[in-house]
């Protein structure tokens, strides 16, 4: 029973961080058709603005993870604006968006490294504190990670169905020239995207600053995780998204938790590869997987 | 209101439209006729923006939009309703409706046209939040329609309205063309064939691969039976 | 420059037009050019051998041949075959896995067991490459990202025999040129066994760059259909693309394994993905001399710009990175000799027909 208890609680946190991280890179998916290599990046430097707003600027904690946001919001769109809205229209558009990123995620990491150094920081816990319940050790932490990501995750939802905007990004992704017909300017959405997926990750990377060490090469795991959940929820689909984060989440909680932490990785890429196979549309991805 | 002189474009290196002049005057309905293929569809696009014309001039009222972005034609009112209805299928008929009325100004207007287009699609009233993918083709059609009217059109392009539908459903489609010209609003339509047009048209072009080899009045182009039968085949 | 055979048909004139393979500016290169850089590189061991820095450089170009095997059969899949494949790296482990385990677990003397890297590694390729080539894009991506992984994990976690409780290969036999001919001498032989290699591969690519399916599929974007209308399937060639790229990848992972006695799966984190697709890019994506020129290039800077400056060259490399993606995406081989040519002159003008 507790055993079970721990499984669910550690599937609904583990969920919570894949949704937050994952969900940025299909929103990008989604209107750019593009992987943001970067994403990784955006994480750390979340992280690290978050630490440097606490530690060394003495602000609360919660001001200082808006600020890590903040600062993964902007970076997110100076590469957008700098290097990918350079790149629009060319037929090789993704492999070039690829590597801009790749570059682009290697000079964050770079500057990481020169301004902060190799070695680790910690964030203190953003609410100290814990509780035994059912057996299961629950930190007050992990709730409000918990909670911050079902709250962000909402109130997208809701600008994505509710607003002018949010529906416009929606339009872009699902029928760009229709879009286009509606006076919708694409380019400025596209700017819009990349803000709102670079936050995410920047809340995903301040978040767990406080869990996590906030490490300059910290980048490339969330990165992966993120494109496994992706790919099973399906590019370019918020829903099949956060479902898959959670699905995964629990899914590798209980393998952790009955099976032993090392078991889980491999069968979720074996997961990720046979989805590749069989249904590479995911969940509720948008289609145009192409087969040859 | 449009003017159109030695317009060229095309795709990717091969021209499609050569030297192609027309008008749309105030409150006119013109209706461009020519067979699949012949640049119906690049010449939409070329004046709506979605592909960059490679020479000559597009005017509107008194504006140069040859070379503007798509957005920016769209808010000068020019509304291009697109063949294949391209409605956005992940969401509701009501929310590809606003989309329609995208623009600020008209934005601020939605509701009020939201009624309007409704009143003119009793089809789309009935079904307001029913998924656009899962609309049928006449369903599609109307909801593109009504659209293309959310926003302040001043001139509202159609692209082959008939295509795809079942024969009871066109007569339909053209008598809410009809009823939409008869609010005042300038007409380009681009067609396969004559039948419906008679009673929409005021002038007629025949285009045919990629330049445009007559033009006349309705009426004395529609009744040369001659001409359109070796013209339409 | 085209020689014109003119048919005549049931009264019609027609020209058939057949490239002169000397129109082709790079497919011949001169034989005494040629000569030339074989030779140097046949001395040049010796020569540095009488420095003390040149055990170090010995060392360094060692490296430059391997990774320049892994980015020209990388360049393969990526610049002619256009699969954004991420399993190179997984390729060159597996090699050495297989040749590493073989003569370390069976006492298998590393000259024999070494020809299973590029079996195993073709294998791997081929299990990899059939779902791969059906897919497009982010999905073939996110395909081989996650096979990697999968590798690195096993190469990480799995049995004490691969992964050595996590640290990977260690104390795997070596060639033993060492023990033969001292280590001077040694050396040397090291080095021509890489070079050798790296010979070898570098004229497989070559015949696949310039023979007239390698060229369509690079030049032309609907290269499948000319493939298809000279009866070669397209997707069986980038099969076959595949399956040699691991193969060389693989072998030359084998190598390093029994130069170096040891293959970490650190190797597998995305950094040297990230250095090899780097000499790729800057080198040039999808040309002949590109891979080799990025190498060049980023196997000898790193060990110019050690220590402190090692963020900094990171940095300058991830700035290269986007700015060529941006600015100059067919990679620093293209504008060089565009630029040489321009200054120089070349002395056999083609002529324009």
């Amino acid at each position: 029973m507790e055993k079970l208890f721990q499984a669910v609680y550690g599937g609904i946190l583990y969920g919570s961080i894949y949704g937050l991280m994952a969900i940025g890179l299909t929103l990008i998916w989604g209107s750019l058709r593009m992987l943001n290599m970067a994403m990784g990046a955006l994480y750390v430097v979340g992280g690290f603005l978050t630490w440097t707003a606490y530690k060394q600027w003495d602000l609360p904690p919660l001001v200082a993870i808006a600020i890590g946001v903040l600062a993964a919001a902007v970076i997110g769109l100076l590469i957008q604006v700098l290097l990918i809205n350079r790149l629009l229209g060319r037929s090789s558009f993704f492999n070039a968006a690829m590597i801009a990123t790749v570059g682009a995620a290697i000079m964050i990491e770079s500057a990481a490294l020169l301004i902060y150094g190799p070695r680790v920081k910690q964030m203190p816990p953003i609410v100290a504190g814990q509780s035994k319940i059912i057996g299961v050790v629950i930190q007050y932490q992990n709730l409000v990670i918990i909670a911050v990501t079902v709250i962000s995750l909402i109130a997208l939802s809701i600008f994505l169905k509710k607003t002018r905007y949010g529906l416009a990004i929606q339009a872009v992704s699902q029928q760009m020239d229709a879009a286009r017909l509606m006076g919708i300017p694409t380019v400025m959405t596209f700017m819009i995207v990349a803000t709102i997926g670079a936050a995410f990750a920047g809340l995903a990377g301040s978040l767990l600053s406080s869990v996590f060490y906030v490490s300059p090469t910290a980048g490339y795991a969330p990165l992966t995780k993120a494109l496994i959940v992706t790919i099973f929820g399906g590019l370019g689909s918020i829903k099949g998204t956060i479902w898959a984060a959670y699905i995964i989440g629990i899914l590798e909680a209980f393998l952790i938790v009955y099976f032993g932490a090392g078991f889980a990785l491999p069968v979720l890429f074996l997961f990720m590869i046979l989805m590749l196979v069989i249904r590479p549309s995911g969940l509720f991805g948008l289609g145009e997987v192409q087969r040859l | 209101m449009l003017k159109v002189t030695d317009l060229q474009a095309g795709y990717a290196g091969s021209e499609v439209l050569h030297s192609l002049s027309l008008e749309v005057r105030d409150g006119e309905s013109v209706v461009v006729l020519g067979p699949n293929g012949h640049g119906k569809t690049t010449l939409l696009r070329a004046i709506s923006g979605l592909i960059r014309p490679t020479g000559g001039r597009i005017e509107f009222d008194g504006q140069d939009i040859t070379h503007k972005r798509a957005s920016d034609i769209v808010a000068a009112g020019v509304i291009h309703i697109p063949q294949g209805d391209l409605p956005f299928p992940e969401l509701t008929v009501i929310e590809n409706l606003l989309m329609g009325a995208y623009r600020s100004d008209a934005w601020r207007q939605r509701k009020y046209k939201l009624e309007q287009v409704f009143e003119l699609f009793p089809v789309l009233k009935e079904r307001p939040n029913q998924l656009a993918r899962s609309l049928s083709g006449g369903e599609r059609r109307m909801l593109a329609l009504g659209r293309g009217l959310m926003s302040k059109a001043k001139l509202l392009m159609i692209d082959e309205p008939s295509l795809g539908l079942a024969p009871f459903l066109v007569e339909n489609v053209y008598e809410t063309i009809r009823s939409i010209r008869n609010t005042g609003l300038s007409i380009l339509l681009v067609d396969e064939n004559a039948d419906h047009i008679a009673d929409l048209a005021d002038r007629v072009y025949l285009l045919e691969a990629g330049s445009l080899i007559k033009e006349g009045g309705a009426s004395e182009m529609l009744h040369d039976e001659a001409l359109l039968a070796a013209y339409l085949g | 420059m085209m020689q014109e055979t003119a048919l005549s048909e049931s009264g019609a004139n027609r020209t058939a037009q057949r490239l002169d393979p000397a129109a082709v500016p790079w497919a011949k290169p001169s034989r005494i050019g040629l000569a030339a850089a074989i030779l140097t590189l046949l001395v040049l061991p010796w020569v540095l051998n009488s420095f003390s820095t040149g055990r170090f450089a010995i060392h360094l170009l060692i490296l430059f041949f391997v990774w320049g095997i892994v980015t020209q059969s990388w360049n393969l899949i990526l610049g002619v075959g256009g699969i954004f494949s991420f399993a190179q790296v997984a390729f060159f482990v597996i090699g050495g896995l297989a040749s590493g385990v073989v003569a370390q677990q069976f006492g298998v003397s590393p000259f024999l067991s070494i020809w299973l890297a590029p079996i195993a590694a073709t294998l791997a390729a081929l299990l990899i490459g059939l779902p791969s080539l059906r897919l497009r894009g982010p999905y073939v991506v996110l395909l081989t990202l996650a096979f990697a992984e999968l590798v690195r994990n096993f190469a990480t976690q799995g049995p004490k025999w691969v992964a050595g409780g996590g640290y990977g290969l260690r104390d795997v036999p070596k060639f033993g040129f060492e023990n033969l001919w001292g280590a001077t001498t040694g050396r040397v032989a090291y080095y021509y066994a890489a070079m050798i290699l790296f010979l070898i591969t570098t004229y497989v690519i070559w015949r696949i760059f310039y023979s007239p399916i390698g060229m369509s599929f690079r030049a032309l974007r609907d290269s499948e259909t000319y493939a298809t209308s000279r009866g070669v399937d397209p997707y069986r060639f980038k099969l076959l693309l595949f399956a040699l790229s691991a193969f060389f990848t693989g072998l030359a992972g084998g190598f390093l394994l029994h130069y170096n006695g040891s293959q970490a799966p650190t190797i597998l984190n995305f950094p040297l993905t990230i250095n090899l697709l780097a000499m790729i890019v800057l080198g040039g994506w999808g040309t002949f001399w590109g891979p080799i020129l990025g190498t060049a290039l980023l196997t000898a800077l790193p060990e110019i710009l050690r220590g402190p400056l090692e963020n900094w060259r990171n940095m300058g490399m991830g700035l290269s990175l986007a700015l060529i993606a941006v600015f100059a995406p067919e990679g620093l081989f293209p504008i060089l000799s565009r630029g040489f040519k321009k200054f120089f002159g070349r002395k056999d003008k083609a002529k324009a027909s």
